[in-house]
């Protein structure tokens, strides 16, 4: 009797765990405000690879959602994908639909061809694609009149955090790690460049940068090769690393907390949103010098706002640079100085006037 | 060229701590004759159960003896998730495969969905984890000192220590004796007055124990963050038992190999030396030297005999 009821309790484990799998695997959350009732706007989302809490572009833009949630009271939804297919993306943007959810914000160029029959489909329902342009596959862009197209000027972004290293450090090595080898990841690498080269033309830093130390590993999710890559850096005199690379980014801010407790002084440079605590090793103290930032979750409540207020600006393609702070470092840097966090403002506001130009190739840059 | 491995040198180790101690895990299910392709859902919830209790511990303690408890808890958890396997695969006389692949598939979803319900995210940060520390004197001596006493973790020697006693219970003693007999022929062994179903439950208890321990490493050293999954470790991990033919010391060899071999591919970017060569042959090397290495040993593979047969008494 003893051992059946022992069996049954196991039995009943396994079968709960598996519930409790199933829970994890299809990963949606209803936040519906209950206030408003029926009329309350509906507004999905499909994540991209990786988690809704990735601290980059899935996480960026949920948080939007959920300040438009808060202040304009809409109902949210995100969907989960089994994968990161064309057909898998689709599924989850038609059950958004079927659910009533008809303004759908998807994040990142992967979902580009995604939306581009989407747009066709569902003609009622709205899209956002944030940096990435709808098209059939053949890169040539179709905006349709329910589709907004959303770009960054992640050059300016990382311009601003390269003119940053240079003056905080005044001499050194800079590196930059990139995820995968894609447009967004590489201007911030091209913009980190020039911010850098500027600072040393005009602003009297030494900061140098060698052809070797600028990379990009292939992927967003190799935790143990970017801690590896990042020492190896390290370990041949860099002192401060650019990271564009999620989770990559993750093992490299590891490795260089590691050794600022050891006493080292290096830099990560953080990216996307403010990572200053991702890089707290000690009390305080973080190893992240600072962030180019890209503001996603600003550009994300803004559009719900503007359909909110009939002034969607369906059909169009906006860029999000420095003119329109779509773009910059975050307000408080507590690794930079005053005098550096004052001369990067006025960088800030000549890129805003025009007098400084941030070219958005690649030149004679290094990859 | 020198220097270029001292400095990769220990952070391949590093790679490889957490992917030995996990094969040794399964190495002490699969000698006993269970098969447990669970080992990626177990490291998994190791590391989710380590990250979670220096995550709690961080604020109201200092010192390293958090991440000690925090290892303590992940063999907890670890033997607690090997449980499932031992009860469908022992008791139940499940398909040992099947069940393996169900601790993967649970272990990935409740991790992620457990970590976002009590720490309203996914991802599990720790401050800090292992130091690594040169050992007195002994990383004075030349070329192995640089090599071998630089920068280590207390853990990497912790592990060694597992291995070399792990090694000892196996060949030397009476436990290990038994243990080896029911995964080639456990009739044999019940007839002598084992009790077959005992040792069975201990090996894959240990392996749940010790792949538990590899994932809380893992988070411990050089991740420091948990973001539900291990990157396919416990696979590699998989192959390299095989690849080490089931013995406590071949399996240190093809761990240290893919360690090697993945760490290089991974900074060969960064040096210019090695930048020459693709990356994309440096990374599939080892799996390509893996499958030669089966193709050549397959003749002679040293398999428990009875692994993956659900252990029936009355069959001769």
């Amino acid at each position: 009797m003893k051992k059946r009821n022992f069996g049954l309790a196991m039995s009943m484990i396994l079968a709960a765990g598996t519930l409790l799998g199933a829970c994890g695997g299809a990963d949606d959350k209803d936040t519906g405000s209950k206030d408003n009732g029926k009329d309350a706007v509906k507004v999905g989302m499909v994540t991209d690879a990786g988690t809704i809490d990735d601290k980059s572009f899935n996480q960026g833009t949920w948080e939007g959602i959920q300040q438009a949630q808060k202040e304009l009271g809409i109902q949210s939804k995100y969907l989960k994908p089994a994968g990161t297919t064309e057909a898998e993306y689709l599924k989850e943007m038609g059950n958004l639909y079927d659910a009533g959810y008809k303004f759908i914000v998807l994040p990142g160029f992967k979902f580009e061809t995604a939306v581009f029959k989407a747009q066709d489909k569902y003609k009622d329902s709205k899209f956002v694609i944030l940096d990435g342009n709808p098209h059939s596959g053949d890169f040539k862009p179709v905006v349709n009149d329910n589709t907004v197209a959303v770009f960054f000027a992640e050059h300016e972004s990382g311009f601003l955090a390269g003119v940053a290293s240079a003056l905080e450090l005044k001499e050194g090595e800079a590196g930059f790690i990139g995820g995968m080898e894609i447009p967004a990841v590489q201007k911030f690498n091209w913009g980190f460049q020039q911010g850098v080269k500027y600072a040393n033309e005009n602003l009297g830093t030494k900061l140098n940068m060698k052809a070797e130390n600028v990379l990009y590993q292939g992927s967003f999710d190799n935790v143990a090769a970017g801690g590896q890559i990042a020492a190896q850096m390290f370990d041949r005199g860099v002192n401060v690393i650019f990271t564009a690379a999620g989770g990559v980014g993750v093992g490299a801010i590891n490795e260089a907390k590691t050794r600022g407790k050891a006493g080292d002084k290096i830099w990560i440079v953080g990216v996307d949103s403010d990572q200053y605590a991702d890089g707290i090793y000690e009390g305080e103290k973080s190893i992240i010098l600072t962030s180019a930032m890209k503001k996603l979750d600003n550009v994300t409540f803004d559009l719900i706002k503007r359909e909110l207020d009939g002034d969607f600006p369906g059909g169009e393609t906006l860029t999000f640079d420095a003119k329109n702070d779509g773009i910059g470092l975050p307000e408080e840097n507590p690794n930079l100085s005053d005098e550096t966090s004052a001369k990067v403002k006025e960088v800030f506001e000549k890129i805003k006037s025009g007098d400084i130009k941030v070219a958005a190739e690649q030149g004679d840059l290094f990859k | 060229m020198w220097t270029i491995i001292e400095q990769i040198f220990p952070y391949a180790i590093v790679f490889t701590i957490p992917l030995l101690i996990t094969a040794l895990g399964g190495l002490f299910s699969e000698r006993s004759g269970i098969v447990n392709i669970g080992l990626e859902g177990l490291m998994i919830s190791g590391a989710f159960a380590s990250a979670l209790t220096v995550n709690f511990l961080q604020d109201k303690m200092q010192g390293s003896s958090i991440l000690w408890m925090g290892l303590l808890v992940a063999v907890v958890v670890g033997i607690l998730f090997s449980l499932l396997h031992a009860f469908a695969s022992i008791n139940l006389s499940a398909d040992q495969v099947i069940s393996g692949t169900a601790i993967n598939m649970i272990a990935m979803a409740l991790t992620v969905f457990l970590a976002r319900n009590i720490t309203g995210s996914g991802n599990i940060r720790i401050t800090s984890g292992f130091t690594p520390f040169d050992v007195p004197i002994l990383s004075q001596i030349p070329i192995i000192g640089d090599l071998l006493f630089t920068k280590t973790y207390a853990t990497t020697w912790f592990i060694l220590l597992v291995l070399l006693v792990s090694a000892f219970i196996l060949n030397k003693t009476k436990f290990g004796l038994r243990l080896k007999s029911c995964g080639e022929f456990p009739q044999a062994a019940q007839a002598a007055g084992i009790n077959v179903v005992r040792i069975r439950y201990i090996g894959v208890m240990l392996s749940g124990a010790l792949s538990g321990l590899g994932g809380g490493i893992i988070i411990l050293t050089y991740a420091g963050e948990f973001t539900g999954s291990v990157s396919g470790l416990g696979f590699l991990a998989l192959a390299s038992l095989i690849f080490g033919q089931w013995r406590p010391l071949g399996i240190l060899g093809a761990t240290l190999f893919f360690g090697f071999a993945s760490t290089i591919a991974n900074v060969s970017q960064v040096i210019p030396e090695l930048a020459v060569i693709p990356p994309i042959i440096l990374k599939i090397f080892p799996y390509v030297v893996t499958l030669i290495a089966l193709v050549i040993f397959s003749k002679s593979s040293q398999a428990p005999k009875a692994a993956g047969e659900p252990f029936d008494p009355g069959k001769r």
